[in-house]
């Protein structure tokens, strides 16, 4: 019975259906599906897939945001019967925004629907914001990642930039940063200090889980 | 101990790689290629062509006599004046001092010139200037001298433009809205592209050409499309290149179609194809070089591409080398070991018509 409705959840992020991802993650609950099983085996290899054919040009941005909002809207009802003082690590804080002179957006707003469908809090900054915003925003929000897009050669020192106010402010330990766009390279995250890289929307997601497990 | 092969990663960083391992990189390339659109894979023969080139030991490389290529400008001479910030080696040169540089000096093929944002909307406000510009130095050239930018459809979404943000929108779950958006911007961009291209073919464009179409999505592509079927039905002697943003066309709207073809997802098989229809002369292939991986890697997996582009074509195909594309490391100075194999490749096992 469980294989068939985690077959039936997996459909349902695929297909972008949050009633029937509702109403399947009810029922797994009422069937006495331990929580932390019904999101690992019924959801998230649905959520999964949907990257994997967002990143191969197979399925498309609208769909991506659907499937992400019935990740959402499954994974709010079942962490909601996760006993207090059972409850699973909390979700990461993601603090997100394209750095200041930059206007670039698309790459970013991918980055935040497949965050959000994995589960991460995302306050997104939107385009050209200054460095200091970045901190600010990441302090009030009690971020655990400050991530940056850059989608210009002459955009990236403000990544570097973002490092080393958070190193004057003594706050590089507090938050881990992570750095993307497209001539942002694993290189130069390295040579800026940053903590984490990722090439795409579904890299940011492993690395962002990565960096979350080390905090 | 076998010897190591000397090449880079995808984003520049030297390393050296003994032969299994780049032949590895090789057939991973091609067949992840082939998998994604539906192409075949390199044969054993031309993976071993590439690997061969790969391996050559001089610093760059070149096609065999018989075998050249010419090279189509996008935005070279612009290189020469703007500053180190701008990608350039900011030499005191005047526009039309850099285009005879580039065309008498280095040779090229074509030369260009483009407004320094590099988009076609800006240049809608200054197009008198712009068309002066480009009839003075279209005098003295003797090249083919094109003028190009790109479509760049976000600089029609809020705050840039008078289209409500479709980025910000998506999100949100207002994806009737976010589409919306991007229907009304797609024809505020093909309207601006037909009037520049109509106003630059009065003082004798020599060509035109639409660069790094779909990199705002599907419909930043249709718009591109549907300008040169436009333009062609006046002045269907003016030659348009259009070049791709990457492997794919990405679907940020999902369901714009083209002559009854959906354009999100496409591979650069069926761009040329669509490209084709529309009326474009040359298209010119990008893929997406990925920096976590070998040149080997990307070079295998972009020339399965181009190949299946160049067969499916019956129009000439230039795959794109310019930085982070088709194989070539996302390094602001493209390196020239890394270039020239690239440009070999596409060329003798790509079949590619130019670069």
């Amino acid at each position: 019975m469980s294989e068939a409705l985690f077959q039936a959840s997996v459909d349902a992020v695929v297909r972008g259906d949050a009633k029937k991802a509702e109403e399947l993650a009810r029922q797994g609950l009422a069937e006495g599906i331990e929580p932390l099983v019904l999101i690992n085996q019924a959801f998230v290899p649905g959520i999964n897939q949907v990257g994997e054919m967002f990143g191969a040009g197979k399925l498309f941005l609208p769909e991506l945001i659907m499937s992400a909002k019935a990740m959402q809207a499954a994974t709010d009802i079942i962490n909601a019967a996760i006993p207090e003082g059972n409850a699973q690590e909390g979700r990461g804080r993601f603090v997100i925004g394209t750095v200041e002179g930059d206007v670039h957006d698309i790459g970013k707003t991918i980055v935040v629907a497949l965050l959000k469908a994995n589960g991460f809090e995302v306050l997104d900054l939107g385009r050209d914001v200054p460095t200091d915003r970045l901190i600010e925003e990441a302090d009030k929000f009690n971020a655990h990642i400050i991530g940056t897009s850059a989608l210009l050669t002459t955009t990236m020192p403000a990544q570097q930039k973002l490092e080393e106010a958070l190193k004057k402010a003594g706050l590089k330990g507090r938050f881990k940063t992570m750095v993307g766009g497209a001539p942002v390279t694993e290189r130069w995250a390295k040579k800026i200090g940053a903590d984490g890289f990722a090439e795409d929307a579904g890299a940011a997601v492993v690395v962002a889980k990565q960096l979350l497990a080390t905090n | 101990m076998s010897q190591k092969i000397l090449t880079r990663m995808g984003d520049g960083e030297r390393l050296a790689m003994d032969a299994q391992e780049i032949r590895d990189d090789i057939r991973r390339g091609t067949a992840e290629a082939a998998r994604r659109a539906g192409v075949p894979e390199l044969t054993e023969a031309e993976q071993e062509e590439l690997f061969a080139i790969l391996a050559e030991p001089g610093r760059i490389v070149s096609v065999e006599p018989g075998r050249e290529v010419i090279v189509t400008d996008d935005g070279c001479s612009m290189s020469f004046y703007s500053g180190q910030d701008g990608g350039g080696v900011g030499a005191p040169l005047s526009r039309l001092q850099a285009v005879l540089t580039y065309e008498r000096a280095c040779g090229a093929d074509t030369t260009s010139m483009g407004h320094s944002d590099y988009s076609y909307k800006p240049v809608k406000p200054i197009i008198n200037f712009e068309a002066n510009d480009y009839y003075n130095i279209s005098q003295v050239t003797t090249a083919p001298f094109l003028y190009g930018a790109q479509p760049n459809m976000g600089l029609y979404f809020q705050p840039d433009g008078p289209c409500a943000n479709a980025a910000e929108l998506m999100p949100l779950g207002k994806i009737d809205e976010a589409r919306a958006a991007q229907e009304e911007a797609c024809e505020h961009l093909r309207r601006d592209l037909v009037f520049v291209g109509r106003r630059l073919a009065e003082v004798g464009l020599e060509g035109l050409n639409f660069d790094t179409c779909g990199s705002a999505g599907d419909a930043d592509y249709l718009a591109a499309l549907q300008a040169v079927e436009e333009l062609k039905k006046d002045l269907p002697d003016l030659p348009i290149i259009m070049g791709g943003a990457g492997e794919f066309v990405l679907g940020m709207h999902g369901g714009v179609e083209y002559q009854g073809r959906r354009l999100a997802g496409l591979y650069p098989h069926e761009q040329v194809k669509v490209a084709e229809a529309a009326g474009v002369d040359i298209y010119g292939v990008a893929v997406s070089t990925a920096t976590t991986e070998s040149v080997a890697w990307n070079l295998a997996r972009a020339v399965t591409f181009v190949k299946a582009a160049s067969e499916a074509s019956s129009i000439p195909v230039h795959a794109n080398v310019g930085m982070g594309v088709c194989g070539v490391p996302m390094m602001e100075q493209p390196p020239i070991d890394a270039v020239t194999r690239v440009s070999k490749a596409l060329v003798q096992i790509g079949k590619a018509d130019g670069l």
